[in-house]
């Protein structure tokens, strides 16, 4: 009521100075009554466009618009997983990866920088200035200039300031133990996928899974909230190894020096513990050095150990007698005529021995290594007693332990033996083993008279065995393996001050064109350290000795007596024996 | 009366969502903190692999036992040489 009284007013004030609203000629025109409505037509069209719009933008477009968006403000930031390291038993690193970045570049950037730039560029990258411009010089927009280079040289590379350079983070392998280790350990290729042996074996634990996680990041770079799933990135797992870095050395220059004294081709070793069935130390010579792989062979790359098979030759014989004096056919005593003539005709075919021994006991036969003998023992028992016993020593079997190459070698099926074939596997001929088959059949008699599974990882747990003779024959054979490395022996120079160790040589002719070669031998030795309590079974091979010596004695048995005589010392096992210097008398001579 | 409620409420709304800005300004400086931390921690993982691998590599025995030997003078034992103590013999 008041309002209305005031407007009232107001029309008087207004009216008072002589114009009338109520008659303003304006509002007397009269306008035609379509305007309006086509003002309110547009209007109302422009408010259906906006509705329009706000629907396209918040129904239509909204993904596409809210990715946009994200892109601006969220990254996706990958994170990168460190491949396992691998140690050795006592927890020193073999393997480990450090991250390293790999250089790039879009070339007609980088070509359009200053040539000093370059000349820089190439010299921080140890390469020359030709071929740095030979790697630009190329149509594609994505140029890797060099994988794997160290933090301290990208800093470096950084400073330069360089247009069209960048970098992408990676890793690089490192074994600090270089060519000593690399046949046990193996390596990875740039892309760190494993190569070789144990990093080839293993690649499934060792390599980790990347992850990822959606940030958002301020202005600075920064990064202020996660966003969404993140994927937590899982490193490897790092994996110890049997391997103890001191044997693995020591075995290591043992058949370096060997190889390189004898003149041979290439040389092995292998050193097991006896009682968690370890792989303690896998040496090969030649070798390589992994941090370098320019120059690889491979003759370099082969591991020996485990990739060849050879004749075992005179190592197996302890495995025919076992089995004889296991069966109660003979007793170490039992004597036997190996003839005074040194031959013995089986068949078609003539057996000898360089020296006849006439007759001599069980234990004799093992000592001299008498083919005759050995061969009159095996033609006493029938084919498959044999053949099964050679399957149980893990001999032509395939090998379970898990190395990238591992070899079967070859025992054929009894069934197919002829007399005198059977009489030269009692000896070793007409057989293939590797070297660490070898070894590990010798733990039959390191050990009571099982058999157990070989591992190239840290074992826990006790490993089950597997019996193949009795506690009994094991002992005997032990005593008489103790008797080759004695004076009368043929492996008089296996002997090691300070302990009493036992073994088996061999000496095997090369086949070459089908044929027993008559001047290329494989010399092995096949023993046990120390005999008290045996603790470690080494095996020792020597590839083509060219030298005036060429028996398993006399190039393997000395290797095996320096390997063993430090392996004993550095594994801090108490001597058993007391002879402590050693003057060496003439080896026996030995037959095949 | 319902105007004086009303101002109260606009006041403590306000308040709230200045307390918000704060909290969120806070909470990222802190998850600022922790990137830096976490990033640190990997670049010590990183040394811990690099002084392992250097001492792996420093210790390697083929430098041990050239060191022995021609620096130091040093020679392997032999058994020979060597007095054996057994523990509880007399």
């Amino acid at each position: 009521m008041k309002r209305a009284g005031e407007n009232k007013k107001g029309e008087r004030v207004a009216a008072s100075k002589g114009v009338k609203f109520s008659t303003s000629p304006l509002l007397a025109v009269r306008l035609p009554s379509w305007r309006s409505r086509v003002v309110l037509f547009v209007l109302f069209t422009a408010f259906v466009a906006l509705a329009g719009r706000a629907l396209w933008l918040q129904a239509v477009s909204r993904q596409f618009l809210q990715k946009q968006g994200a892109s601006r403000y969220e990254r996706t930031l990958e994170l990168p997983a460190t491949r396992g390291k691998i140690m050795d038993r006592n927890g020193q690193v073999l393997a480990s990866s450090i991250p390293v970045k790999a250089v790039w570049a879009i070339p007609d950037d980088v070509l359009a920088e200053p040539p000093e730039k370059l000349k820089k560029l190439a010299a921080l990258l140890e390469m020359s200035e030709a071929e740095l411009r030979k790697k630009l010089d190329s149509d594609r927009t994505f140029v890797y200039l060099k994988r794997q280079v160290e933090m301290d040289v990208i800093d470096k590379i950084n400073k330069l300031d360089i247009d069209g350079l960048d970098t992408r983070k990676e890793y690089k392998r490192f074994y600090p133990q270089g060519e000593v280790m690399t046949h046990m350990v193996g390596f990875t290729n740039v892309e760190d996928v494993g190569q070789e042996s144990m990093e080839l074996a293993q690649q499934k634990t060792l390599v980790g899974a990347t992850g990822s996680r959606k940030v958002i990041k301020d202005r600075l770079g920064h990064i202020v909230e996660d966003v969404g799933l993140s994927k937590e990135p899982h490193d490897g797992k790092d994996l110890t190894l049997s391997v103890d870095s001191k044997l693995q050395y020591i075995a290591f220059t043992s058949i370096k020096e060997a190889v390189e004294k004898f003149h041979a081709k290439a040389g092995a070793a292998v050193v097991l513990d006896v009682h968690t069935g370890e792989v303690l130390a896998l040496a090969n010579w030649p070798t390589y050095n992994p941090n370098d792989r320019t120059k690889l062979t491979g003759e370099q790359l082969r591991n020996r150990v485990i990739t060849d098979t050879f004749e075992p030759g005179s190592t197996l014989k302890p495995f025919t007698v076992a089995l004889a004096l296991d069966t109660n056919r003979v007793k170490p005593t039992t004597m036997f005529d190996t003839t005074l003539s040194g031959r013995y005709v089986v068949g078609d075919r003539t057996i000898r021995d360089t020296h006849a021994h006439g007759m001599i006991d069980v234990s004799t036969i093992i000592q001299k290594s008498s083919n005759i003998g050995v061969s009159k023992i095996a033609l006493a028992m029938p084919p498959q007693e044999m053949w099964e016993m050679f399957t149980k020593s893990g001999f032509g079997q395939a090998p379970r332990f898990g190395f990238p190459g591992a070899v079967a070698g070859r025992v054929r099926p009894y069934k197919s033996w002829r007399p005198v074939e059977q009489a030269n596997m009692s000896f070793g001929q007409g057989i293939s083993v590797s070297l660490l088959q070898l070894a590990r059949s010798y733990l039959i008699f390191a050990r009571d008279g099982d058999i157990i599974p070989l591992s190239f990882q840290k074992v826990t747990e006790k490993p089950v065995g597997q019996q193949v003779i009795s506690p009994k024959t094991a002992a005997e054979v032990r005593a008489m393996l103790e008797t080759v490395v004695l004076p009368g022996g043929t492996a008089t120079q296996a002997q090691v001050p300070g302990y009493r160790v036992g073994g088996k040589t061999g000496t095997a002719q090369k086949v070459i064109n089908g044929r027993y070669s008559q001047s290329h031998y494989i010399g092995s030795f096949a023993g046990i350290a120390p005999m008290s309590n045996p603790r470690f079974v080494i095996a020792v091979m020597v590839d083509d000795p060219t030298g005036p010596i060429h028996t398993g004695g006399g190039v393997a048995a000395p290797t095996f007596a320096a390997l063993a005589a430090n392996a004993l010392r550095a594994a801090n096992v108490s001597p058993d024996s007391t002879v402590t210097e050693i003057i060496h008398a003439e080896p026996a001579q030995e037959e095949n | 009366m319902s105007g004086k409620i009303n101002l109260v409420l606009a006041a403590l709304l306000v308040a709230c969502a200045l307390s918000v800005v704060k909290a969120q300004y806070i909470a990222r400086h802190l998850f600022i903190d922790l990137e830096a931390l976490q990033q640190q921690a990997r670049q010590l993982d990183i040394d811990w692999a690099q002084l392992q691998l250097d001492q792996s590599t420093l210790g390697k025995n083929a430098r041990i036992e050239q060191i022995a030997r021609t620096d130091l003078n040093m020679t392997p034992l032999t058994p020979a040489r060597t007095q054996y103590l057994t523990e509880g013999a007399k």
